[in-house]
């Protein structure tokens, strides 16, 4: 076939044209560029995020800087007792030594913690487990409810079918009216979900044990052990698995 | 038409044959499972979201080398055998040059569809050994790949016929491959733009395949299936390259 006319541009160039149209229609599941409030050390990766249209992997990365981000104390809580490396002891007035295990584990100023997961989300919006830890660490652990109701309703812009994120609402709310019973109960349907992060998990087995719930409290234990591969909460886990089989408060 | 049909297939099994036993492609195997098998490192970083971080890495690597060995295969290809002659052994013979193309085309795209299973398995080997299951959204991520590869193959060939070389070609077609992704960015601005502006910018869009449609390897959490519409794109903008490039073929003295 020896084509000198134009046939053939002409062809294919409607059939470019009927592409772009069958194609036009499309919008993007993702928040567009002008919501994307990347930090000065990360806009590179960004630009690679789209350019590569690897959202979900640079949303990973992301994610990875937060939690190493929220790992490195801030005080220093350490212990040299075997067992006991991970956190600090309590002295009390009386000069008697009290080991709560890392009580205040999660505790902290953390000022980049917000920025740092809005953007897992501005990268990735369907990253529900982002949105959870995020929120959850900074309702119950920090203390900042009100930046978590703002990270959770920033995911539920993306996400407003997203009932995980109304549990945690909820729960919130609970926290706010000192109310630890019914923060335990709003969370409960979510530590069936795969990806419930095993802080809210630790959460509730903690809340249930305070109110006297040894057997949900040790149920959720369990499953953390069984899930999590978090080597903190699975030591966690089997230090307050042990207690609860010795008996409801039992010194460690 | 059967006769035609076996031309095609003869073409492109030759063309598969050529790229699996070359080098590079044991080369570009060998690189992709090493990087799979690195980002379990990463993976273990991320702790309880292991799984979801071993799955988006492995998937993107898996991409990547596929498009990286098929963008150099569909650049070289029809350079070398024009440059070894061997380009005009098949035009002695009875072979339309339509026949040629699409063979090529589709050799190389059985190539791509081979590595995409081979890492495809390996990836999820890896994954069963770190004890995960089968990720929801892998079988239209890999699909959506492949579409994604038909649109950028086809066009590195159309561009390997009027460049000089095949690095020009291969910077070409990876530019068009990044261009392919920010196209729903693009988009937005052009909506965002207005008057004349925004008019040119949307026109210009045109221009460019928006890959993100097949992307359902990005999309994974917000909609992983592929719907049927995404064929059409993908089949209008293939066959585009094709059309251009046959027209390009044809215009060449061989």
């Amino acid at each position: 076939m020896r084509s000198r006319g134009y046939g053939l541009p002409a062809a294919a160039l409607l059939c470019w044209a009927a592409g772009a149209w069958a194609g036009a229609s499309y919008r993007a599941p993702f928040p567009p560029p002008s919501e994307m409030r990347a930090p000065l050390d990360g806009a590179g990766g960004d630009m690679l995020a789209l350019a590569l249209g690897a959202r979900r992997a640079f949303a990973d990365l992301w994610f990875v800087r937060l939690l190493q981000y929220y790992g490195r104390r801030e005080v220093s809580e350490v212990s040299d007792q075997p067992g006991h490396e991970t956190h600090r002891h309590r002295v009390d007035e009386h000069g008697h030594v009290h080991c709560d295990h890392g009580a205040n584990y999660g505790k902290g100023d953390y000022p980049r913690f917000l920025p740092m997961a809005r953007h897992v989300l501005e990268v990735d919006p369907s990253f529900t487990a982002a949105c959870l830890y995020g929120a959850g660490s900074l309702a119950f652990n920090m203390e900042r409810p009100a930046e978590a109701e703002e990270l959770l309703n920033y995911g539920l812009k993306y996400s407003p079918k997203e009932w995980k994120y109304l549990t945690v609402l909820a729960a919130i709310g609970y926290s706010k009216a000192q109310d630890p019973a019914a923060v335990a109960e709003a969370i409960k349907p979510l530590l069936r979900e795969p990806d419930c992060p095993v802080m809210l998990k630790q959460l509730a087995a903690f809340l249930n044990k305070r109110a006297g719930n040894y057997a949900a409290a040790a149920a959720i234990y369990a499953d953390i052990l069984a899930t999590s591969r978090d080597e903190f909460y699975l030591r966690n886990a089997e230090r307050e698995l042990r207690k609860l089989a010795r008996g409801p408060g039992a010194r460690p | 038409m059967r006769k035609y049909a076996a031309l095609v297939w003869s073409v492109a099994l030759n063309s598969f044959l050529e790229g699996a036993r070359s080098r590079f492609f044991t080369m570009f195997a060998v690189f992709a499972f090493t990087a799979v098998y690195a980002s379990v490192l990463a993976g273990v970083m991320a702790v309880d979201q292991e799984e979801r971080l071993l799955g988006d890495f492995g998937l993107l690597l898996t991409e990547l080398t596929t498009l990286a060995y098929l963008l150099f295969n569909a650049s070289s290809s029809l350079l070398r055998e024009a440059e070894t002659k061997t380009i005009y052994l098949v035009f002695s013979r009875p072979v339309p040059r339509w026949a040629y193309l699409a063979g090529k085309l589709a050799g190389a795209l059985l190539t791509g569809a081979m590595m995409l299973l081979l890492m495809g398995a390996i990836h999820l080997s890896l994954l069963y050994f770190r004890g995960f299951g089968l990720p929801p959204f892998y079988g239209w991520a890999l699909a959506g790949i492949f579409l994604k590869l038909c649109v950028i193959v086809s066009f590195a060939f159309f561009v390997s016929l009027f460049s000089t070389s095949a690095v020009s070609t291969l910077v070409i077609s990876a530019i068009m491959w990044t261009l392919g992704h920010f196209a729903a960015e693009a988009r937005f601005l052009a909506e965002e733009a207005a008057g004349f502006k925004g008019l040119l910018l949307g026109l210009l869009i045109n221009l460019v395949p928006n890959l993100q449609l097949f992307n359902a390897r990005d999309a994974a959490g917000a909609a992983a299936a592929l719907p049927a519409s995404v064929l059409l794109p993908a089949a209008a903008w293939t066959l585009a390259c094709y059309l251009a490039g046959l027209w390009l073929l044809s215009r060449k003295e061989f």
